[in-house]
C-alpha cells in the first residue's frame, strides 16, 4: 500500500458536523483514484487535508513510508512532496511557463532544471510554448502547464481538485484521455476529485464514492458502473449511481 | 508582530479612556453647563447637511457617468476625484479671498459694473458657508467609492432594469439608489469623519465644534484634563455613529460574489439632455477645483518672488520627509497585520482590522491628546531612569511620525487588504505544494502580485499626510513646518496671497498622486 489514510476526521471551526468523518482509504503505487461526491459531500476538504494545507482533527496520512500526519506528528505542505492540480490551475500571473515550472525546484542545478523543463514540457506537448505568460494560453494549454508544473518536481503523490471543471465538453474528454495517458508514462500515484462521474469512469483505476464525508462505495469502474462501457447502457446506469449518491 | 503593531494604534486611545474618568476641573463643568451643547449642535448640523448633500452630488455624478455617454465623459471619470487634492481649509479661505469685499468678484463688480453689493449674501464665513466648503471638497469620497460599485457589480441590474422597459429616473430611484445603498453608506461615513476631523475650515469661519474646543481648551486654557474629557466624549459620539452604521445595515448585503465583471455600457445622451449632463459635471468641477485652483495661482503669481528662498525648500524637505517616513513604515505595518489576518483564523485575526480603522475614525486633535498624554509619561519615566536630562520624545519629531501612523494605517490597511482579496490564498497554496515555505511564498509570490495595491496604499498615505493639518499643528517640534502648516498661518494671519504659494504645492502634489492612483487602478 502505498497511501495509506486511516481514521481521518476533520471539522471546520464554528461547525456543527464534521466534515470527514472517519475516512480510510488505500492506494496503490501508480494508482489513479477518483472521490466521486456532490457539492458539500467534503471531497476538497479532503483533498486539501492529503495536501497538509488543513489539519485533521484527528487521523493518520501515510505516504510511502513516510507518516505526514498523525496525532503527534503534521508536516507542512511545503515538506510534503506532494503535487497538486488546482481547479483554477492557479498560475502564477506573474511567471512564464517557464518560471512557473521550474518554481518548484528548488535546489536544483540550472542545468537539471532546464533538463527537466524540456521533459515536462515535452510530456504535456507544450514544447516551444515556455515563454510565454499565462494570460496567452488557451485554459486547455494553462491546465497542461499547471500539471507540468505539479509533475515537475516529481512528487510522490500528485492531487487534483476538480481538473476539468473549466474546460468545455470535448475538450474535456480529449485531455482526460491524454492525461491519463501521462500519468500511466510517469507511474505517479495520483488522487482526482470530481463530480462528474464520466470523468470518473473514465480516469480511475478506483472510485470512491463520498457522501456527507463518508464513504458511501468504493470499487473499480467496472463494480461501481457495471461491466459495460457502451455510451447508452452507462446512461441507463446513472438513476442506479445517482441513489448511491 | 503584528500584535505589538496593533497594541501601539490602541496605546493613545487607551490613555485618554483612563484619564477620561480621572476627577474634573471648574474648567469642565463650565464648558459641561454651558459650552458643550453648542459643540454638540454645531456638529450635527454641520455632518447632517454635508452628509445630504455630499450623498446626493456624489452618487447623481457617480451615475452619470456610469450610465451615460456625454462630452468630457472620460475626463470627468477621474477629474472629478481632483477636488480630493484640495484640503477643506485650503478651499475654505481661497473662497473667502474670493468673495469678500476686496476680492475678484466684488471688485470686478465695483469696478465693471458700478454694482455693490449687499455685504450679506457675499459672507461665507459662516455656518452654509462652511457646508458649501465641505460638500465641494469631500463629495469624491461618494462619487469614486459608488461609480466603483456601479462599474463592478450592478450591470447585469440595470440592464434587466432597462429591458424591463423602465425609464431612466425610475430606474436611478428604483434601483440605483436603493443597491448603492451600502457605498453610498460607507462614502458618506468617510465624509463625516473629515468633517469630525477638520480644524481649519471650522476654525478659520469661526464655528465653534468639538476640535476647535479641543485646541481652545488645551492651548488656550491651558488645560489639558479639560481637553482630554472633550476628546473622550467625542470619541464616545463617533463609536455611536459606527454603531448606528452597522445596525442601520443590518443584515442587508447588496453585493454579491460574481467572478464575471461586465461593463455597463453608456448610453449616450443626445440634445438637450446631453448638454445638460455635461454643464452638471462641469460646474462642479469649475467650482470644486478649477475656480479655487486659478485664485490660487493668480496669488501665488503676486507673492511668488518672496517665497523662492531657502525657507520654503526647508518647508518642503520636511513635508516630504515625514510623509514619506512614515508614509513607509504604515505600509510595512499594514502589509505585516493585513497578511496575519488573511492566514490565520479566529478572534484575534477578526479584531485587527477593526483596531486600525479605529485610528482613521479618531479625530486629530483627540489622537494627539492622546499621544501627548502617552508621550509625556513615557519621557517622565525614561526621565526618572536618568538616562536623558530633558524631554526627548515628547520634543521630536518622532511624536509626530507616531500619530501620524496611528491615524492613517487604516489607508494604507484597507489598500493592501483588497489586494490580498483579490488573489486569495490560492497561489500562496500553490507555491506551498511545490515545496515553499510561507515566508518564501510571500516574498516570491504574494507580494509581487499585490504590487498595485502596496503602491497605491503608500501613495493614498502619503498625500493624507501630505495635507494633514490638526495632528501637524500640535504635535511638531519647535518651529518645524510642514507646507500645511505653512499655508495655513498664512492664512490666519490674514496674509492669505503669500498662503498661495504652500497651498499650490500640496494640490498638485495631490493631484499627480490621484491621477496616479488612478491611472494605476484602471490598469489592474
Amino acid at each position: 500500500m502505498f497511501v495509506h489514510i486511516r481514521d481521518l476526521h476533520y471539522k471546520y471551526p464554528n461547525a456543527e458536523e464534521l466534515t470527514i468523518d472517519q475516512f480510510n482509504l488505500t492506494i496503490n503505487k501508480g494508482g489513479i483514484t477518483t472521490i466521486l461526491g456532490e457539492s458539500g459531500s467534503g471531497k476538497s476538504t479532503l483533498l486539501r487535508l492529503i495536501a497538509g494545507l488543513e489539519m485533521p482533527t484527528k487521523g493518520n496520512i501515510m505516504v510511502g513510508d513516510d507518516c505526514m500526519c498523525s496525532h503527534s506528528k503534521f508536516v507542512q505542505p511545503e515538506n510534503r512532496g506532494i503535487g497538486m492540480v488546482f481547479q483554477d490551475y492557479a498560475l502564477f500571473p506573474h511567471m512564464t511557463v517557464k518560471e512557473n515550472i521550474q518554481f518548484g525546484l528548488l535546489k536544483w542545478s540550472r542545468k537539471e532544471k532546464k533538463t527537466r523543463l524540456q521533459e515536462v514540457l515535452e510530456l504535456v506537448n507544450l514544447e516551444g510554448y515556455d515563454k510565454r505568460y499565462p494570460y496567452e494560453l488557451s485554459g486547455g494549454q494553462q491546465q497542461r502547464v499547471a500539471l507540468a508544473r505539479a509533475l515537475a518536481p516529481k512528487p510522490k503523490l500528485l492531487l487534483f481538485d476538480e481538473p476539468f471543471s473549466n474546460l468545455d465538453a470535448d475538450l474535456q474528454i480529449k485531455i482526460r484521455e491524454e492525461l491519463r495517458k501521462i500519468l500511466k508514462t510517469t507511474g505517479v500515484t495520483s488522487i482526482f476529485v470530481t463530480h462528474d462521474q464520466e470523468d470518473a469512469q473514465a480516469l480511475a483505476d478506483n472510485i470512491v464514492i463520498l457522501r456527507d464525508g463518508k464513504i458511501t462505495d468504493t470499487g473499480t469502474p467496472d463494480e461501481i458502473f457495471g461491466t459495460d462501457c457502451d455510451i447508452s447502457e452507462r446512461l441507463a446506469v446513472k438513476p442506479r449511481v445517482l441513489s448511491k449518491l | 508582530m503584528s500584535i505589538i503593531f496593533v497594541s501601539l494604534i490602541l496605546l493613545p486611545n487607551l490613555s485618554i479612556i483612563v484619564q477620561f474618568f480621572s476627577e474634573s476641573n471648574d474648567n469642565w463643568t463650565h464648558i459641561k453647563e454651558h459650552m458643550l451643547s453648542t459643540y454638540i449642535t454645531n456638529s450635527i448640523i454641520l455632518i447632517l447637511f454635508v452628509g445630504v448633500f455630499t450623498a446626493l452630488i456624489g452618487t447623481s455624478l457617480a451615475w452619470l457617468i456610469s450610465a451615460y455617454d456625454f462630452p468630457l465623459r472620460g475626463f470627468f471619470k477621474w477629474g472629478l476625484i481632483l477636488p480630493l487634492a484640495i484640503p477643506p481649509y485650503i478651499g475654505a479661505y481661497t473662497y473667502h479671498g474670493m468673495l469678500n469685499y476686496t476680492g475678484v468678484i466684488q471688485t470686478t463688480l465695483r469696478n465693471q459694473f458700478e454694482i455693490t453689493v449687499n455685504q450679506q449674501y457675499f459672507n461665507i464665513m459662516n455656518m452654509p458657508g462652511a457646508i458649501f466648503i465641505f460638500v465641494m471638497f469631500l463629495f469624491p469620497y461618494v462619487f469614486t467609492i459608488t461609480k466603483a460599485f456601479l462599474a463592478r457589480q450592478s450591470t447585469s441590474l440595470i440592464e434587466n432594469a432597462r429591458i424591463l422597459g423602465s425609464s431612466s429616473w425610475r430606474i436611478y430611484f428604483k434601483v440605483v439608489l436603493p443597491i448603492t445603498r451600502a457605498s453610498i453608506v460607507a462614502g458618506v461615513s468617510l465624509v463625516i469623519l473629515e468633517v469630525l476631523n477638520d480644524y481649519g475650515v471650522v476654525k478659520y469661519y469661526g464655528i465653534q465644534t468639538f476640535t476647535t474646543a479641543i485646541f481652545q481648551t488645551w492651548f488656550g486654557l491651558g488645560d489639558l484634563n479639560s481637553a482630554i474629557k472633550l476628546s473622550g466624549t467625542l470619541m464616545v459620539i463617533i463609536l455611536g455613529l459606527l454603531i448606528l452604521e452597522r445596525v442601520l445595515r443590518g443584515r442587508k448585503r447588496f453585493s454579491f460574489t460574481t467572478t464575471k465583471v461586465k461593463l455597463l455600457k453608456p448610453v449616450p445622451l443626445k440634445g438637450r439632455n446631453k448638454w445638460l449632463a455635461f454643464s452638471y459635471c462641469m460646474g462642479i468641477f469649475s467650482l470644486a477645483f478649477i475656480l479655487p485652483l486659478l485664485q490660487l495661482i493668480y496669488w501665488a503669481l503676486l507673492t511668488y518672488e518672496k517665497f523662492l528662498s531657502n525657507e520654503l525648500f526647508s518647508v518642503i524637505g520636511n513635508t516630504v520627509f515625514v510623509a514619506f517616513f512614515a508614509a513607509t513604515i504604515i505600509t510595512v505595518m499594514a502589509i505585516v497585520i493585513s497578511n496575519f489576518s488573511r492566514l490565520h483564523r479566529g478572534l484575534t485575526a477578526k479584531l485587527f482590522p477593526k483596531i486600525t480603522i479605529l485610528g482613521y475614525s479618531i479625530p486629530g486633535a483627540v489622537i494627539a491628546v492622546g499621544i501627548v498624554t502617552l508621550f509625556i509619561s513615557i519621557d517622565e519615566l525614561i526621565y526618572s531612569w536618568g538616562w536623558t536630562s530633558s524631554y526627548i520624545l515628547s520634543t521630536s519629531v518622532v511624536m509626530l511620525i507616531f500619530a501620524y501612523i496611528v491615524r492613517y494605517l487604516a489607508v494604507a490597511y484597507n489598500s493592501v487588504e483588497s489586494g490580498f482579496e483579490r488573489i486569495g490564498t490560492n497561489f500562496t497554496e500553490a507555491s506551498r505544494m511545490l515545496g515553499n515555505s510561507v515566508t518564501q511564498s510571500f516574498f516570491k509570490i504574494d507580494l509581487k502580485l499585490i504590487r498595485g495595491a502596496i503602491f497605491g496604499g503608500f501613495i493614498l498615505a502619503f498625500i493624507d499626510i501630505l495635507k494633514e493639518l490638526p495632528l501637524t499643528l500640535i504635535l511638531r517640534p519647535f518651529n518645524f513646518e510642514t507646507l500645511a502648516t505653512n499655508a495655513f498661518n498664512y492664512a490666519t494671519n490674514e496674509m492669505i496671497h503669500e498662503a498661495a504659494i504652500p497651498s499650490i504645492l500640496i494640490i498638485i502634489i495631490s493631484a499627480v498622486a490621484i491621477y496616479f492612483f488612478h491611472y494605476v487602478l484602471e490598469r489592474e
